[in-house]
C-alpha cells in the first residue's frame, strides 16, 4: 500500500514538473497507458489504435517499440487476425516492426494450422528484407513441408548465398538429402586431402546446385591420398569421379618447414614435393579420365627469419613462392590438369588462418568458413567449364551501368565517364568487359532510351571503351527487357542459359529473374566502384583451354552481321548460299585440336546428335584407337573464318559402322556443312566395302534442331536402342550429295 | 529464447522453439563432432570471444554454453 502511495506522490510530482515545461504530457501519460493496456488488454489497445494516422502516431514516444510489442502480445494473446492486421497497418503508416516479430507471426499462424497465411506473413517480411536469412529458412521450412521441393532447393540456394557459412552450407547439403532432387545435371567430384576437407563439400554442393548441377562427392579417407591413387581397386576408382581435387599441405608434404631449414633442404624438399605431385597426378591420370585440380601451397605461420626472410636465400616466402612456380611449370604440361591458386582464396578470405588454427589442433582441418567458402567458389571455375556451363554473352544496360547518369537526361556531355571519379569506375568496368572479349565472350547491350541519345555516345563519346563494334546485338528500346534479352539469344543463335544480365536498376533485374530464370542476372551492387569487382568475381566465364576459335568468335559475329545484310540483298536463299562462297575442310583430327573437340563436346547442346560429353582422355583415345575415326570440320567463306565447327565420332562394330555423336557449332547452322561432313563419312565407308552405315539420335530439350539430320539425308529409322533413335543407310547403294554451293577439300590421308 | 538458443537454432536450422536449455548434442539434429565446430564458429563470431579448447570439449549442452559464455564475460 505504501510503495503505491509512493508512486502516486511521483505521478503528481512528475505531472507537475512537465506542466511547469509547458508540456500538457498527453503524449507521455498515452504512453504510459498504453504500456499497461498493453500487458493487460492488448485487443483494447488495437482497437484504440488500429484507425490512426501516422500523424497522430507521430505524437506517441517509441511507438515503433509500443507496437512491436503490441504485436508480440497479440500473438502471444493467440489474436492472430489482430496481429496480421497490426503488421499490414505498419506498412500503411511507413512504421517498421522487426523482422522477429514478422517470423513470430508466421510461426504462429504455421501452429495454427494456416500455412497460407504464414506463407504470405514470411514474404512480406522478404519483400521488405530480402536479406533476412532467418526468414528464408522459416519460407524453406514451409515449402518442404507444403510439398514444393522444387522451391524449396530455390530457397536453400538462396539461404547459403546470403549466410555463407559451414553451419548454414552444412544444414542445406543435409536438408538436399531430405528433398526429391531437383533434376539438374549429374557431377561427380571427388576430394583427395592430407587434411580433414570434408567441411568443403557442403560449400562446394551449394555452388553446384547454384550452377544447376545435382552433384555427387566422394572425399578420400584422411591422409591416404597416395594409397587412393595408386591402388586401382580404391574408392576413389570405384566412385569414378569427373574431376578430383588434390589439397595437400605444405606442412604435412614438407614437415621441415615447420623449423628453419637450410638452403639446401628447402631445394630438396622442392624436388621432393614436386616429384610426389607429379607422380599422383600421373597416376590419376593412368586410372581415370577426371579433370585434376592440385591446390597451390600455402605457408601456415610466419617466417622464423622475421624482417630478414626476403634477404636469405632460404627465405620462407622465397621457397613458397619457387615450389609453387614449379608446380605450375610442371602441371602446365600436362593436359587436363590444373594447379588452384589457393593463396588467392586465401587472401580474399581475409587470411583468416586463427579460426582455422583451432579447427586443426582440433579436428585436423585447415580452413574455417570464410577460406571454404573462397575455395569452393575458386573450385566452381573449374567445374564450370568442364560441365559446359561457360556462358557466352554479357547483355548490359547503359544509364548508370555503364556510365553513370542518364543520357536522355543529362546529355553526352553530362554523363559521368572518365580518366576522374565520378566516371572512372565506369571506364574501369568497360576495360573488364573488354578484357572478356579477348576470350570470346560476346557483348550485347539492352537498355530502355531513343537510340538518337544513345549512338552518339557509342560512337563518339571520347571516354568510352566499348564501341558500338564491340557489341554482337544492340536492343536501345522501351520494350520489356526479357523480350529483348530473349531475342538477343535468338539473334546470336545461343541458349538464354549462356547469358548474363548486369543491370542497376533491381525493378528490371527482377523482371528478368522471374521471367527468364536461366539467365545469370546479377546482382550489382548499389556503389558502382564496386561493378568491375563484382563482374570479376563471376565464376562463370572460365575455359579449361584457349582455342583459336574463341578468339576469333567476336570478330565472328560482326561477319555475321554482314552475312545477314547479303542474304536480305539476296534474290534467294540459294543465291545467298552461293555468294557466300563457303569452303569446308574435313579431315581426321591430331593431337593439336583436341582442346577444341573437348570445348565442343560439352558446350554444343542444339546440333548435338547424341550430346555424349567426352573429356580430353576419351577424345585422345578416339584418336589413337583403331576402331575409332574422328573428323574434323573447318569453315570458312568470303567475311572470314568460322574455325572448327563441327566433328563427328565413328565407331567400327563388325561389319557396320556407327556414327556415335555428330556436332555442329551453331555459327555454322544454315549451311549444310553438316551435309559434306556426312558425305566424307558415308564415301570412306564405301571405300572400305562397309554395308552398314548407323547413325544415332538420342532426342534432348534442346536439340531439336538436328532432330532429322539423319532422315534428310536418307537413312531410314531401324528401331530403338536404349533412348537413342537408330538410323541406318547402305552406302553401297545409297547416295548422300555434297551441297552445290560448298567447296570440299579433304586434308591428311583419307580413312 | 536466449541468443545462446537462437545460435543453436540458427546453426542446426532447428525449428524455432524446440531448443531449451537442455538441448544438447543427443536430441539436436545435426549436432555432430562437425556440427560442433559450426557451433562453435557461430558463438565466437555471435559473442565476439574466442573459446578455449578445452572448454569447447565441454559445450555438452545450451545451459552448459551459457555458463562457460559467463567466464568468458558474457552473458548468452
Amino acid at each position: 500500500m505504501e510503495q503505491r502511495d509512493k508512486l502516486k506522490e511521483w505521478i503528481g510530482a512528475a505531472e507537475v514538473t512537465l506542466l511547469e515545461h509547458g508540456d500538457d504530457a498527453t503524449a507521455e501519460r498515452f504512453a504510459w497507458l498504453a504500456s499497461g493496456l498493453l500487458r493487460r488488454s492488448p485487443d483494447k489497445l488495437w482497437d484504440l489504435l488500429r484507425e490512426a494516422t501516422r500523424e497522430d502516431l507521430d505524437k506517441v514516444p517509441g511507438i515503433e517499440g509500443l507496437l512491436e510489442r503490441l504485436a508480440q502480445a497479440l500473438i502471444a494473446a493467440g489474436r492472430l487476425g489482430e496481429a496480421s492486421d497490426l503488421a499490414q497497418a505498419a506498412t500503411r503508416w511507413q512504421l517498421r516492426l522487426g523482422g522477429a516479430v514478422h517470423r513470430q507471426l508466421a510461426q504462429a499462424h504455421l501452429r495454427a494450422g494456416q500455412p497460407v497465411r504464414a506463407e504470405e506473413t514470411v514474404r512480406d517480411l522478404l519483400k521488405r528484407d530480402a536479406a533476412d536469412a532467418d526468414a528464408v529458412r522459416l519460407l524453406y521450412r514451409l515449402l518442404r513441408e507444403g510439398g514444393r521441393p522444387a522451391e524449396a532447393h530455390g530457397l536453400l540456394d538462396r539461404l547459403v548465398e546470403l549466410d555463407p557459412t559451414a553451419a548454414t552450407a552444412t544444414f542445406a547439403h543435409r536438408e538436399r538429402a531430405k528433398l526429391p532432387e531437383a533434376g539438374g545435371r549429374p557431377v561427380r567430384i571427388a576430394l583427395l586431402s592430407s587434411y580433414v576437407i570434408d567441411p568443403l563439400v557442403p560449400f562446394l554442393d551449394a555452388g553446384c546446385r547454384r550452377a544447376g548441377l545435382t552433384p555427387a562427392f566422394y572425399v578420400g579417407p584422411f591422409n591416404q591420398y597416395t594409397q587412393e591413387a595408386l591402388n586401382p581397386g580404391s574408392g576413389l576408382y570405384a566412385f569414378a569421379p569427373e574431376i578430383v581435387f588434390v589439397a595437400l599441405d605444405l606442412e604435412d608434404l614438407f614437415p621441415a618447414v615447420r623449423g628453419v631449414p637450410s638452403a639446401e633442404e628447402l631445394a630438396q624438399g622442392r624436388e621432393e614435393i614436386c616429384g610426389k605431385i607429379g607422380t599422383l597426378v600421373r597416376e590419376l591420370h593412368a586410372r581415370s579420365s577426371a579433370l585434376i585440380v592440385v591446390h597451390e601451397l600455402a605457408p601456415t605461420g610466419r617466417s622464423p627469419h622475421g624482417i630478414l626472410d626476403n634477404r636469405r636465400a632460404d627465405g620462407l616466402a622465397r621457397f613458397v613462392e619457387e615450389v609453387n612456380r614449379d608446380l605450375a611449370q610442371a602441371l602446365a604440361t600436362q593436359a587436363h590438369t590444373f594447379l588452384l591458386p589457393l593463396r588467392e582464396a586465401l587472401r580474399r578470405a581475409g587470411g583468416e588462418r586463427g579460426q582455422g588454427r583451432k579447427l586443426w589442433y582440433m579436428a585436423r582441418m585447415r580452413h574455417g568458413d570464410a577460406a571454404l567458402h573462397e575455395l569452393a567458389r575458386a573450385s566452381m571455375r573449374y567445374v564450370k567449364p568442364l560441365k559446359g556451363l561457360t556462358r557466352k554473352c554479357v547483355v548490359v544496360d547503359l544509364d548508370n551501368t555503364l556510365w553513370g547518369g542518364v543520357v536522355g537526361e543529362a546529355g553526352a556531355d553530362g554523363i559521368h565517364l572518365g580518366p576522374t571519379a565520378p566516371g572512372v569506375e565506369f571506364v574501369e568496368l568497360q576495360e573488364a568487359l573488354l578484357n572478356l572479349t579477348k576470350r570470346g565472350i560476346l557483348l550485347a547491350v539492352c537498355s530502355k532510351n531513343n537510340p538518337d541519345d544513345v549512338l552518339p555516345v557509342l560512337r563518339e563519346h571520347k571516354h568510352m571503351v566499348l564501341r558500338e563494334e564491340h557489341f554482337s546485338a544492340l536492343r536501345i528500346n522501351w520494350r520489356n527487357k526479357a523480350e529483348n534479352l530473349a531475342e538477343i539469344a535468338v539473334e546470336l543463335n545461343i541458349g538464354l542459359d549462356a547469358l548474363v544480365f548486369l543491370d542497376d536498376n533491381p525493378v528490371e533485374r527482377e523482371l528478368v529473374r522471374q521471367m527468364l530464370p536461366e539467365v545469370l542476372t546479377v546482382e550489382m551492387p548499389k556503389d558502382a566502384s564496386q561493378y568491375r569487382a563484382t563482374l570479376e568475381d563471376l565464376t562463370d566465364f572460365e575455359l579449361l583451354a584457349l582455342t583459336r576459335e574463341d578468339e576469333l568468335r567476336v570478330s565472328q559475329y560482326q561477319a555475321n552481321r554482314r552475312r545477314q545484310a547479303l542474304e536480305h540483298s539476296s534474290g534467294s536463299l540459294d543465291d545467298y548460299l552461293h555468294s557466300l562462297e563457303i569452303r569446308a575442310e574435313i579431315g581426321r583430327a591430331a593431337a593439336h585440336h583436341v582442346p577444341r573437340l573437348v570445348q565442343m563436346f560439352n558446350k554444343t547442346n542444339q546440333f548435338n546428335t547424341t550430346t555424349r560429353r567426352y573429356q580430353t582422355p576419351d577424345v585422345e583415345r578416339f584418336i589413337t584407337s583403331p576402331a575409332h575415326q574422328i573428323y574434323v570440320l573447318d569453315v570458312a567463306d568470303r567475311f572470314g573464318e568460322h574455325g572448327l565447327v563441327g566433328t563427328a565420332v565413328v565407331r567400327e562394330d563388325g561389319e557396320a559402322w556407327v556414327i556415335d555423336n555428330v556436332l555442329l557449332s551453331c555459327r555454322a547452322m544454315g549451311l549444310s556443312v553438316e551435309t559434306s561432313l556426312l558425305k566424307h563419312i558415308h564415301d570412306a565407308a564405301r571405300a572400305r566395302g562397309v554395308a552398314r552405315l548407323v547413325g544415332e539420335f538420342a532426342p534432348t530439350k534442346k536439340n531439336a534442331p538436328c532432330a532429322d539430320f539423319y532422315q534428310r539425308h536418307g537413312f531410314r529409322h531401324d528401331g530403338d536402342e536404349s533412348g537413342s533413335q537408330v538410323w541406318v543407310l547402305d552406302p553401297r547403294v545409297d547416295r548422300v550429295e555434297d551441297p552445290a554451293w560448298i567447296t570440299v577439300t579433304v586434308t591428311g590421308a583419307p580413312a | 529464447m536466449s541468443s545462446v538458443e537462437e545460435v543453436v537454432c540458427q546453426v542446426f536450422g532447428a525449428e524455432p522453439g524446440s531448443i531449451d536449455a537442455g538441448s544438447s548434442p543427443e536430441s539436436v539434429e545435426g549436432w555432430d563432432s562437425m556440427g560442433h565446430l559450426n557451433l562453435l564458429a557461430a558463438l565466437e563470431k555471435r559473442f565476439n570471444v574466442s573459446i578455449d579448447i578445452g572448454d569447447v570439449m565441454e559445450m555438452v549442452s545450451v545451459r552448459r554454453i551459457r555458463e562457460i559464455l559467463l567466464d568468458y564475460g558474457v552473458r548468452g
